[in-house]
Formats: C-alpha cells, structure tokens, sequence
C-alpha cells in the first residue's frame, strides 16, 4: 500500500559542511496519523522538515542522498508547486509566513497561485478559516494578531491549498496557551479529516495529541522512550 | 461603504498622486507650487488618510526641509544680496526663492503620496496587475513596503542590544558613535537576508509561480467616481502645464 509519506535511508549533508546531519533516516506515516518527532536542538529536525517538504533539495541545496516519497512520488522528481498541493508547512516564526495586508488575501494566495476559480477561491477560504476557527478575523489585518492567531492564519493559508500532509516545524514554540490550545484542536481536526501530520517538536507538553512519537538524535531516528 | 475620494480605485488614486507629483516637479512658480500642495493637502484630508499623523512623526526631520532651503540659496545665488558674510553673497533672493520651490516640491510629493496609503498593499498590487503590471513586480514591492516595519524593529532590537551591554550611544562622541553603527549593519543586514530568505521559502511552498499566470480572487472594478477623478486630474494638470509653460 502506498504511504502518503515515507523515507527511505535520507542522508543529508549541508554545502561546506564536513558531516552528515540526517544518517539514514527511515520513516513512513500512514494516512489520518499524528506523527511527532521530537529532538534537541542541533538534532537535525528541521533539516528533515525541509527534506520532507521538498525545500531540500529544490530550494535549499546541499548532498542529499535517499529518497522522500509522497503518494509513492520522490519529492526530487517533483517541483515545489507540485508539492505544495500535497504537503503543506508551518514554520516557527509567524512574521516571515505572513506577508499579505488582510487575512483574507493571506489566505488566498495560495489558491490563487494555483489558478483556481475565483469561486474556488472563495470556499476554500471560508473552509480554511473555518477549520482554524478563525472566521471572525477574515478583514483583519495579520500585524495586529496574537502570536498564536498569526499561527492559525499561517495554518489556514497552507490548508487553501488542501494538502494531505501537514508539517508543524515547531510551530508552537513561540506561542502561549491559548495558542497552542487552538493549534492542538486544529490539529485533532485534521487527523478527523483523514489528514497526515508531522509534529516537529521539542516541548513534549505538546504531545497529548500525537499517536506516535519517534527521537531524532545526531541525525538518526529512532524510537522515542521518554528521554531525550 | 467608502464614499467620495476615500472609495476611489487604488488607480484612480495613483493617477491623481501622479498629476500632483508631475505638476510639483515640472512648475517653478512659487505661488502655483503653493496652491498645489493645499491642492495635495485638501485631497489627501479628503481621501482619509492620517496625514497630520504623519507629518507629527516626521517633525523631527523638519529641519531638513529648512536646511535644504539655505542650502539651495547658497549654492544656486542669483539676484538681490540678502544675507552677506565678508563679501560672499550667503542668501540671494534668486537663491531663496529656489530654495523654497524646493520644499514646497519636496512637500506636494510627499503629501500626494499619502493619498495612496489610504489602500492596502494588495489593492495597489491589484490595480498594477489589470493594469498589466506583471504580478511578480507588483507583489515586489508591496512585500518591500510590508517588510519596512520588520527591518525597524530589527535596527530598534541590535541598538537596544549595543546599549544593553553599556554603551549609552547619546553620550559618546560623533565619531565613536558612528564607528558604532558601523558594527551594526553586518547583524541587521544578516537578519534581513534570512527574513527575506525566510519569506522567499513560504512564498515557494504555497505554490507561487506554479504557473506563468494567476487568478486573482479579488477583482477591482472602477466606478463613475474613478473615472470622472481620473478626467479631471488629467485635463487639469495638461492645462496648468500648456498655460504655465
């Protein structure tokens, strides 16, 4: 059976760089799961993000050896565009994801890259926002949000492009309860909808919503048992 | 609902922003120049925007203005001595009136220009895209004007960091001071590059330029309003340009 996401033996290497920082790495996650993977700092985490979501080798550059498969398809044979309608990320800083005056445009700026129909457009925003139960914020202005909204709206504008996997690469690191309270419940959501989802995460206060937890330490996954 | 100038189509606007400037920039009678910038001043109140705001948060470079003005008399003398300084001829009348020409079209570009801000980045890029701007130099800029505030803050947060760690940067001589500043470009320069490349990766992964065109869910569309502002602004800045030249 094909895997929404698997991985197969990802070696990575940074240009200029002496040593690997993902050491074959194996991974498979099935559809409707909650993945987290969780690490120190340095571990190569958001590496694997990058790797995930085809940002690594396409944007970023550097030796990358192994395979990343979405729907049975190798990341390396797909453009970034082609990937973004498959697999969506949300990044730790709120700021750099936001770049659009409204939340409505945020949103769609997306579907609009994919030329989709202006009433398309349309319902894809209302779900998205929906979905992050943002609706009330749809004229805002992204400035003046809440470090967590900001989040919610970053998350809304990678579910316009209706992607099977999503990505959190520390999203919740530099918000408060309530934030992390709405992303979690957005999160319980998605796997609801049959959603594959990819926790990156360091704070296992935010693994209550999770249904695996695998470590990613010096560059190798491996089963996580409680200690970092 | 917007009504009157404050509901004009973002091009309506940068038509209008546009005559101001050209007709700032091409006239040269000081009395003209002034009844263009009270032109700029009444259209810019009336379009909404936070002008008197603004022009508090710039009082600080006030001076310049001022400076630029006995600058340009100095420089450019002509006519009647009217300050002297050991048989140089400091400000001249020709000079002065330079001078002033200066400012008040330094003034009118810069009043005109808040008539624009009154729309969102969007609609402006929106109107540059059907007016067959490609997107990518539309959103250019919009992203450049976004990103200001955040380069801002970037400079407030490494000259807070110099000042936490005990250099009080109002006490210590010019010199110093600027060899100072000299150290902070790298840190702000670098946090610029990786918000940029930050922002660059977003943008990829929510698909843009996934193809050579794109829809625009939101559509402008002008009024009887535009049209009549857009009209007027032309004939009016042609005919003060046919009479004044």
């Amino acid at each position: 059976m094909t895997m929404p996401l698997e991985v197969s033996d990802l070696w990575y290497r940074y240009p200029g760089s002496g040593e690997d920082v993902l050491r074959g790495v194996n991974l498979k996650a099935e559809r409707g799961e909650v993945l987290a993977i969780v690490g120190l700092s340095g571990s190569g985490k958001s590496t694997l993000c990058y790797c995930l979501s085809g940002i690594v080798p396409h944007i970023y550059s550097g030796d990358m050896r192994g395979e990343v498969l979405i729907n049975g398809t190798p990341t390396l044979s797909m453009k970034i565009p082609e990937i973004a309608t498959r697999l969506g990320i949300v990044f730790q800083e709120p700021d750099t994801q936001l770049f659009s005056p409204t939340v409505e445009d945020e949103v769609a700026f997306g579907p609009e890259n994919l030329c989709l129909s202006r009433e398309e457009i349309g319902e894809r925003l209302e779900l998205a926002l929906k979905q992050v139960g943002m609706e009330d914020f749809r004229l805002s202005s992204p400035n003046r949000l809440s470090g967590g909204q900001k989040q919610l709206i970053a998350l809304a504008s990678v579910l316009g492009l209706d992607p099977e996997i999503l990505i959190f690469d520390e999203a919740m690191s530099q918000i408060d309860m309530q934030g992390k309270a709405a992303i979690k419940e957005a999160i319980k959501g998605l796997k609801d909808r049959g959603k594959t989802v990819v926790m990156i995460e360091h704070d296992f206060e935010n693994l209550d919503v999770v249904d695996r937890v695998l470590l990613l330490r010096d560059g190798v996954l491996q089963p996580f048992e409680g200690k970092l | 609902m917007k009504t009157g100038l404050k509901g004009l189509d973002p091009r309506s606007k940068l038509v209008l922003v546009l005559c101001l400037s050209t007709l700032g920039v091409f006239i040269q009678d000081i009395g003209i120049l002034t009844a263009v910038l009270c032109a700029s001043i009444v259209l810019s109140a009336a379009s909404g925007s936070r002008l008197f705001v603004l022009i508090k948060k710039f009082r600080r470079i006030l001076w310049l203005f001022v400076a630029i003005a006995v600058i340009q008399s100095v420089f450019a003398p002509s006519g009647r001595a009217l300050v002297n300084l050991g048989g140089i001829k400091l400000i001249t009348a020709g000079g002065l009136y330079k001078g002033v020409a200066m400012v008040l079209r330094m003034s009118i570009v810069m009043v005109s220009a808040t008539i624009m801000a009154t729309s969102n980045s969007r609609e402006i890029v929106q109107g540059l895209v059907q007016w067959k701007v490609p997107y990518e130099i539309a959103f250019m800029v919009s992203v450049a004007i976004r990103f200001l505030p955040l380069l801002t803050d970037e400079i407030k947060n490494v000259v807070t960091a110099v000042q936490l760690r005990g250099i009080e940067l109002d006490r210590i001589p010019a010199r110093q001071r600027l060899k100072v500043y000299s150290y902070l470009i790298m840190p702000v320069v670098s946090g610029a590059v990786i918000k940029s490349r930050e922002l660059a990766t977003t943008m990829e992964t929510r698909a843009f330029r996934a193809y050579p065109k794109r829809t625009s869910y939101m559509v402008l569309t002008m009024n009887r309003n535009d049209y009549a502002v857009i009209t007027t602004s032309l004939v009016i800045s042609i005919l003060t340009l046919y009479i004044t030249h």
